[in-house]
């Protein structure tokens, strides 16, 4: 399931690694976070950079992972975390 | 299987763009801070005229892709402005609002004056 | 907007070469006797060609120098500050930064400005680990550190270890947040007043408020003196 997300929500990103232009970063795919908050929705990056248009828009959130669960050997503090901004089409329910 | 973060680096892992550079190892961050050149402040104001609302001849979108197609040489080369000139002279050209020829002679052309009248 | 004056050179010049003070778009550079880079010919030739093409005019490119150099941190400063005194202007700030900067005269364009909070919590800070997105409009433009290759790589995975190499430690029972901007949000830190600035005037409170405090890898000093 790609959504619609709550902030709360628990998500995860696609393990996928397409060619062409992505947003999505590498270090997060496969990754589960949590839905921060709903950013709003807009026309597709992944499509613009190409010429199309990007409609209908996507709606993007900012997905909070913890960074010891991004990273295997994280040394800093168990609360922090890495805020980013991933469109709904890279998001599965967890 | 779970991508080991740790060891990566972007030209061996398959489809991590050169430019997705998130946790690759690296060195110290240099503080030092230098100011815009006058020509780098003009692909500055290119890059924005292009693609300003009710004019849009470029979007941010497409100049970052063409960030992504130069090659993982000329973007590790190139200095910050240089490759958003040589991403915006990609799509200019990919969408045939300037050719390649043209934009060399008038380089040539300029040099030319430069050389002879300064800037 | 401040009149064209025309100065002889004794050659041909579009007008967009300055010939005064006034002028904002690219200054004639007599001193600057180093050959053109590649790059360098290619965005004049750029520029010259999309002009004659009649897909840019020379006003644009004039306005937009213009447009340029009011880009400064002086003005995410000015933001702070009135953050700082300001409790109903804060709130507007946090929940929707465009309509707040405009309160500045800033336009945002369609860059979403979205501000986080520092706390005694919470410290900040701010990548776009693609490319090198930023607030331009009230930060100016990014620094070269922020465009670097290590900052992007290395601020995501180890945080603490770059913002130490900035001169700044966060304890253990602080939490940082990294902000990876790779959308239409633009992350603009707003930093944590100081003790010691009680009584402050506005232009006071903005002189400490750096550009790297609103990225997030500093935070605002209060000098010795003071």
């Amino acid at each position: 399931m790609t959504g619609p997300f709550s902030p709360g929500d628990k998500v995860r990103v696609a393990r996928t690694h397409p060619p062409g232009h992505r947003r999505t970063p590498y270090y997060v795919r496969g990754k589960t976070g949590t839905i921060e908050r709903v950013c709003g929705e807009f026309p597709n990056p992944e499509e613009l950079a190409y010429g199309f248009d990007g409609l209908p828009r996507k709606r993007l959130y900012r997905v909070r992972f913890r960074q010891k669960e991004v990273w295997p050997n994280y040394t800093g503090a168990d609360g922090d975390t890495v805020d980013v901004d991933i469109y709904e089409h890279w998001l599965r329910a967890v | 299987m779970e991508p080991d973060n740790t060891k990566f680096t972007s030209a061996k892992e398959p489809g991590r763009g050169y430019h997705d550079l998130g946790g690759l190892s690296a060195g110290p961050v240099d503080p030092a801070v230098t100011t815009a050149k006058p020509w780098e402040k003009l692909s500055v104001v290119l890059g924005n005229a292009l693609g300003s609302k009710g004019k849009k001849v470029i979007c941010t979108d497409e100049t970052r892709r063409t960030r992504e197609e130069m090659g993982v040489e000329l973007y590790n080369k190139l200095g910050y402005f240089e490759k958003g000139i040589e991403s915006m002279r990609a799509i200019l050209t990919e969408k045939g609002v300037l050719d390649d020829a043209e934009i060399e002679r008038r380089m040539a052309a300029i040099e030319k004056r430069i050389r002879e009248q300064g800037r | 907007m401040s009149e064209e004056r025309d100065v002889h050179h004794g050659h041909d010049h579009d007008h967009d070469h300055a010939h005064g003070p006034l002028h904002n778009h690219p200054p004639l550079q007599p001193d600057d006797t180093s050959a053109p880079g590649r790059y360098e010919l290619m965005v004049l030739a750029m520029k010259e060609l999309l002009i004659e093409k009649g897909v840019l005019t020379a006003d644009q490119v004039r306005r937009g120098f213009e447009t340029l150099d009011s880009w400064d941190p002086g003005r995410g400063a000015a933001i702070v500050a009135r953050a700082w005194t300001d409790p109903a202007f804060k709130k507007k700030l946090l929940s929707d930064g465009n309509a707040a900067v405009a309160e500045f005269g800033i336009d945002m364009g369609e860059a979403k400005l979205t501000v986080v909070e520092n706390t005694e919590k919470v410290q900040n800070v701010a990548v776009c680990t693609l490319c090198s997105c930023y607030p331009r409009a009230v930060l100016g433009l990014p620094p070269d550190w922020y465009r670097s290759k290590n900052y992007r790589s290395r601020i995501v995975i180890e945080p603490r270890k770059v913002l130490k190499e900035f001169g700044t430690e966060v304890p253990d029972d602080m939490t940082v947040r990294v902000h990876d901007s790779l959308a239409d949000l633009r992350y603009l830190i707003l930093p944590r007043r100081p003790a010691g600035t009680e009584g402050w005037t506005a232009e006071q409170l903005a002189s400490i408020v750096t550009r790297d405090c609103m990225v997030g890898v500093a935070n605002p000093q209060v000098p010795r003196n003071a």
